[in-house]
């Protein structure tokens, strides 16, 4: 699932992860783009905190890439 | 929501008193943030903090303080053009996703002659400073904004 925030700015990409993983079921995996500068230790910080998997950080031209897990409720 | 490990959420409290978009989009965004982090926040909405959740209240940005020259004037643009999302809008967004709790002053909704119905349903309750000060006695964070 592609969640695309670009243009968004902080807490934006933040909040719309939130919300996804909230609604989508567990094991779902999920592709976050971002712009925003501070979402690059936002979003790890978070998912760490929440309990959720970072699989991969992307830096592409203007913009990161963030594949995010659900692991649990 | 639950974020970390800890047995019942970190609480924080916020008191605002001020009515400027660039007071209340800082407010809004340290909201987010918080309840996206786990805690559960409460928020106290005094003087000119509770004027703005007034249902009359400009949308979906109020002006800048004064006294910022063209500084304020490129802020609203930028705020217009870029459709930045409102900070009431955020209130509601984080609402969705953890537990946010705003007052309003009942000092202040007598000096404002407001009532319940006067005000934005995004508040949840009219309460005295003793109320708020009871809700938030553990709070790890606190902060006013004004």
């Amino acid at each position: 699932m592609v969640v695309d925030a670009r243009g968004s700015w902080c807490p934006g990409p933040l909040m719309e992860l939130v919300r996804v993983i909230q609604e989508e079921a567990v094991g779902t995996e999920f592709e976050l783009l971002s712009s925003d500068e501070g979402s690059r230790k936002d979003i790890p910080l978070w998912i760490d905190k929440a309990g959720h998997q970072l699989l991969q950080i992307t830096n592409e031209p203007g913009f990161d890439r963030f594949i995010i897990r659900k692991s649990h409720a | 929501m639950s974020v970390g490990n800890s047995p019942s959420p970190a609480r924080m409290a916020i008191i605002l008193t001020e009515n400027h978009v660039d007071k209340l989009l800082p407010f809004s965004t340290l909201v987010s943030g918080a309840v996206a982090m786990g805690f559960e926040v409460h928020v106290f909405a005094s003087f000119w903090g509770l004027d703005a959740f007034r249902k009359s209240s400009p949308s979906p940005h109020p002006p800048t303080s004064p006294g910022h020259g063209a500084a304020g004037a490129e802020l609203e643009s930028t705020l217009a053009d870029r459709k930045v999302p409102s900070w009431k809008s955020m209130l509601s967004t984080a609402k969705g996703i953890g537990t946010l709790r705003i007052y309003a002053c009942s000092q202040s909704m007598q000096l404002f002659h407001l009532t319940p119905a006067d005000l934005d349903p995004i508040v949840d309750e009219v309460v005295g400073i003793a109320t708020f000060i009871d809700r938030t006695r553990h709070a790890e964070a606190s902060y006013f904004v004004g």
